[in-house]
């Protein structure tokens, strides 16, 4: 169903690229945390992804565990239309893009081809994670730039596991972070960004992936990632 | 052991030789044996035992010489394993009359006996060997389960022995083996011990389909249960036999002989205190003290294992002087432990064991004097289990003291006695084509390479649970075993199992041994185990509750406290600790629900008590409670729905009874909060207990009689419910256990380390990737329908819907909480249901946090 016109008292509509997105002044830049539980660098044309751990499925498939490529193949459509909406120019993976040396099969090497051929003016560049050290280089069909891990971007460092640098604001991910909003017996559990004035971590990209559950402290913001939207979590910490 | 004259006479007529030499002469002496008897027989062995037959007895061995196959049922302690055990063995010395002639090396393999608990089995090889030794016999007993040795597997994988004891677990690995069918050639009987525990289980189905495999190749194979008393033993003989039940060659053998049971209530001392709510009935601590004193050897049941540590430390810390004569006993404890209390039982060495319904099954302490129960009984058939626990020598008396944790218990034990008077007997309903079991039995057939498809399907439709398997069902399993299903037609290189026209088999040795290791039912799934730092093994927790802790909490474990130093991998590291902590672990499905049998005694109960009628001890005490609930609000009749209202700071709160047990209103109360959000978007909180459930939330609903009519209403429940699940977590939940079972999850085998760790991923992954990207998947199917049968007793839940329309509908809104619903507010929270947009909802509870925060800050 489309709506005919916004409704008159609706506040006025976000860029179309943005909707449900949450924007965020950090380590003095503007970004923005995407419900497709990706991060946007306005200013740089960048976006920012971690742990899609393309080839998982695969890798399950050869221990004879019957697990379909369809959630990478949907992770991949989700990528694509989030880079054409951003018209991004560059895109960073912060780790383990690739799940296990056995993902290396032509079904998941051929998709990831094709979808690469298709962006085919996009920068990427990957740091290394511990999945990656395993499964190896990425094929070069891919045209994807390696990078051990810490990598200097602008004010930024990319990791893959989350470290404090002084100095420096890092963006991480490795650790899958999910977050569970509890409030008087109703609970909700999701994806999260977990935020402290250092370190931002991403959530997992990929769908078939686990996630880790976060105890944010004192210091540190939770941002929920819903289906189609992203939500500041209140600082529980506040309340002493 | 005494039987009626009556009894014997009866048999005289039966044809056997066996059989007539056991009630040749008749009356006394009814198991004489012939006078020049040289050769041992089975009735002159009982003879020099001093024992004498039960007619149950020498029926079951009649029936068994004449090639039937049964089931057998009676109290515990009465002979039961011999009535079984019997059979086979004069059926030998009969074939074998001389015994110069017979064989130096042992007999081969011809009984297979199963027994669902590993703890039983040494206890039962005891028994079984007893006689062979004592009559010199070539025969081997011995046992196979998970703990047996390598290099005595080994030599069994060479020769079985003559009576092999082993758990479904361990059977269906052997049918895994490429010689399986050479392996039970001579096989003759397999004999089902505690049928009842395994009949409405998974590793009942696969005991089922184990069977049917062997009687596929041995048609001549007698079947035989041994069960507790049921109210549905023909069904139980049943699913047993599966389609051989069909035949008229079969009997169900009951013992006549009643126990002698006595019950008493423990009783507060100070009625007016008796507390409305909580769950561990500590309040009677000094009287339970006071009764364990009493006597040798004290078993105190408890309904879960929390309550059990719980129970231990409190005795602990009243009587620090039993810190050696006390032990605890449950599931999660390691084995070893649990080993040596069941020793120091069987000697009488130690004063009280607190346990759960791990020492609820049939192994024989005879020194138990006494049987505790904490909390309510929850059915006739427990309760009765494990009042035999004491007094367990044939003729004497099972008693068993009560201890009420709340008033309403009260009731229940009052209700429990009554229908114990009256026989009431509750049934164990089996389990319908569970496809993970059959999808984890397909891939155990084919490693064996004695798997072809045609053959197979008629093997597996010989079986009760998947007597009405249709080929579209069958074709699936196949496929999904084969190619994975469906959604992985597109991945030819794959392959589970090999299917060359029709003949299936698995290549891949890694698939194979995944597939070994993997091999049962009972999941264990997100166990962690817990460990001293100086790697000694205390037991296992769920993972769950760990992740609640950080390094430093402490917690009682196994009956110590203990504190969390690390967690690594799956293993919990902790040590000892001197910080006192409150916190117990808590194991999933320890709740047994309210019976309906005892639930409608229940009732009975409660419709005296409006009428002023207390009769009894127990009704006596609760008396004034239930006058403060007849004050405050009413006494539901039998034919009455009571729905009470109240406001407390938690928000609006409803209060439903239908009495139907804890299952049932787990559903009702998803319906009905699902049913009520559907008028208007909301998020409720659940909770429930056997008697009813209570549903809260943030704002008044203005609900009439009408309203709840139609929320509880029977139309349209399954849409409704189906609906519900899928808005709620309860079939990820359940999908735990079947992606388990059906080989998606591999759980990694000791030593693996890290090369499994590619492939592992949770359940709840693989249920939201199916849901997602395969939905036609019949093990979501499968998930859905087990929440509804087994965790939200669809029947029961559609039964209760059915008399909640023709019953009369009482609203009540309370000034205060009643002694019916404070219990309901006083517990945990057990669910959610909402019908709130996932960004609505997560803004209400994020405003609700920035209100509550604001509040703290201005008031500090």
């Amino acid at each position: 169903m489309i709506n005919p016109e916004p409704l008159p008292d609706s506040p006025a509509p976000l860029p179309s690229h943005y909707a449900g997105a949450l924007p965020l002044q950090w380590a003095d830049k503007e970004l923005w945390l995407l419900p497709e539980r990706a991060l946007w660098w306005p200013e740089m044309k960048t976006v920012f992804i971690a742990d899609t751990h393309f080839g998982k499925a695969a890798t399950f498939r050869l221990a004879g565990i019957p697990v379909s490529e369809c959630s990478h193949l949907a992770d991949l459509d989700r990528l694509t239309l989030l880079l054409n909406r951003t018209r991004a120019d560059q895109l960073i993976i912060l780790g383990d893009f690739f799940h296990a040396r056995q993902g290396h099969n032509e079904t998941t090497i051929k998709a990831l081809a094709d979808w690469r051929q298709q962006c085919s003016t996009l920068n990427i560049h990957l740091i290394a994670g511990n999945h990656d050290r395993h499964a190896g280089r990425p094929s070069s069909l891919l045209n994807m730039e390696y990078h051990e891990e810490p990598w200097i971007y602008g004010p930024f460092i990319c990791c893959h596991e989350p470290e404090r640098v002084e100095g420096y604001a890092v963006l991480a991910g490795h650790i899958h972070p999910t977050y569970r909003l509890a409030v008087g017996g109703d609970g909700i559990s999701a994806p999260c960004f977990h935020v402290s004035d250092q370190v931002m971590i991403l959530p997992a990209f990929g769908s078939f992936t686990g996630g880790a559950r976060v105890r944010p402290s004192g210091d540190e913001r939770v941002y929920l990632v819903g289906p189609d939207q992203v939500i500041a979590v209140p600082n529980k910490a506040s309340r002493r | 052991m005494i039987s009626s004259d009556k009894d014997i006479t009866k048999k005289t007529s039966s044809k056997k030789v066996a059989a007539k030499k056991s009630v040749a002469a008749k009356g006394k002496s009814a198991c004489a044996p012939k006078a020049k008897v040289v050769r041992p027989t089975w009735q002159s062995w009982f003879k020099q035992r001093r024992w004498k037959s039960f007619s149950f007895q020498q029926e079951t061995w009649e029936a068994y010489l004449d090639g039937k196959s049964g089931l057998v049922h009676a109290p515990t302690g009465l002979g039961k394993t011999y009535a079984v055990w019997g059979g086979p063995v004069m059926e030998w010395l009969k074939e074998n009359p001389a015994p110069d002639a017979w064989p130096k090396a042992s007999e081969p393999l011809r009984v297979l006996w199963i027994t669902p608990l590993r703890a039983l089995a040494n206890d039962t090889v005891n028994s079984l060997q007893l006689p062979i030794k004592e009559m010199g016999m070539p025969w081997t007993v011995e046992l196979r389960t998970g703990d047996t040795s390598s290099s005595v597997r080994q030599r069994q994988r060479k020769k079985l022995p003559t009576a092999l004891v082993t758990t479904p677990e361990s059977l269906s690995l052997l049918l895994s083996y490429e010689d399986s069918r050479e392996m039970f050639s001579s096989l003759r009987c397999i004999i089902v011990d505690e049928w009842h525990e395994l009949l409405s289980s998974k590793r009942g189905v696969q005991t089922e389909l184990c069977m049917a495999r062997l009687r596929h190749w041995l048609p001549e194979l007698r079947i035989w249960g041994v069960s507790a008393t049921l109210g549905n033993l023909p069904q139980a003989m049943d699913v047993l036999l599966g389609r051989a039940a069909r035949d008229k060659n079969t009997t169900l053998v009951s013992a006549p002989v009643k126990k002698k049971f006595e019950m008493t209530t423990l009783m507060p001392k100070r009625l007016e205190r008796f507390p409305w709510a909580g769950h561990v009935g500590l309040n009677l601590l000094p009287e339970v003290i006071r009764q364990i004193q009493k006597k040798q050897t004290t078993l105190l049941f408890t309904n879960t294992r929390s309550q059990t540590e719980i129970w231990f430390q409190a005795l602990l810390n009243a009587k620090p002087e039993w810190a050696d004569k006390i032990a605890l006993h449950h599931g999660s404890v390691d084995r070893a432990v649990r080993e040596e209390v069941e020793t120091r039982l069987r000697d009488g060495s130690i004063l009280c064991v607190v346990c759960t319904g791990s020492l609820d099954l049939g192994v024989d302490f005879s020194p138990v004097e006494q049987v505790i129960q904490v909390g309510g009984p929850k059915g006739i058939a427990r309760l009765l289990q494990r009042a035999g626990r004491s007094g367990h020598q044939p003729g004497a008396v099972s008693r068993i003291f009560c201890v009420p944790a709340y008033a309403m218990e009260l009731v229940e034990f009052a209700a429990a006695r009554d229908a114990v008077g009256k026989g009431d007997m509750e049934s164990r309903l089996p389990l319908s084509a569970p496809l993970d079991v059959l999808v984890q039995h397909i891939v155990t057939l084919a490693l064996s390479r004695y798997a072809e498809a045609k053959a197979l399907y008629d093997e597996v439709t010989s079986t009760h649970a998947y007597a009405n398997l249709g080929k579209e069902e069958w074709q699936w399993v196949l496929d999904f075993v084969i190619r994975g299903g469906k959604a992985l037609r597109a991945y030819p290189q794959f392959q589970r199992v090999k299917d060359s026209n029709g003949q299936l088999s698995v290549e891949q040795p890694l698939i194979a041994r995944f597939h070994r290791m993997s091999i049962g039912t009972i999941t264990s799934d997100a166990m962690m185990s817990v460990r001293m730092q100086s790697g000694s093994y205390l037991g296992h927790v769920e993972e769950s509750f760990i992740a609640r802790l950080r390094p430093g909490d402490g917690f009682s474990f196994g009956g110590r406290q203990v504190e969390l130093v690390r967690v690594r991998d799956m293993t919990a590291v902790v040590r000892v600790s001197r910080k006192p902590s409150r916190r117990v672990p808590q194991w999933m499905g320890g709740h047994m629900p309210l019976s309906s049998q005892l639930a409608a005694a229940v009732r009975t109960k409660l419709a005296d008590a409006r009428r002023g009628i207390f009769e009894g001890p127990e009704m006596q005490t609760v008396a004034p409670v239930l006058q403060v609930q007849m004050q405050w609000s009413v006494i539901p009749d039998p034919d009455e729905l009571l729905i009470e209202s109240a406001h407390t700071r938690e928000g609006y709160h409803y209060f439903v009874y239908p009495f139907a047990g804890r299952l049932a209103h787990e559903g009702l109360s998803a319906l009905a909060a699902f049913r009520l959000g559907k008028l208007a978007p909301r998020s409720f909180t659940l909770t429930m207990n056997d008697y009813g459930f209570g549903l809260t939330t943030p704002e008044a609903i203005p609900l009439d009689v009408a309203t709840w009519r139609k929320v509880l209403s029977p139309e349209h429940l399954l849409e409704d419910m189906l609906e519900c699940l899928n808005s709620g977590e309860l079939a990820k939940r359940r999908f735990r256990e079947i992606a388990r079972i059906a080989g998606l999850i591999f759980q990694g085998y000791p030593g693996s380390g890290k090369s499994t760790r590619q492939i592992q991923a949770s359940s709840g992954l693989f249920y939201d990737v199916f849901s997602r990207y395969d939905p036609e998947n019949l093990l979501l199917d499968q998930a859905r329908r087990e929440v509804m049968q087994q965790q939200l007793d669809a029947t029961r839940l559609s039964q209760t819907l059915h008399m909640v329309r023709d019953m009369k509908i009482t609203l009540m809104a309370t000034e205060r909480l009643t002694p019916l619903s404070f219990p309901l507010w006083a517990m945990w929270i057990q669910g959610q249901i909402s019908t709130e947009a996932w960004s609505d909802r997560v803004k209400r509870m994020a405003e609700q946090l920035e209100a509550a925060a604001a509040k703290t800050e201005s008031s500090s």
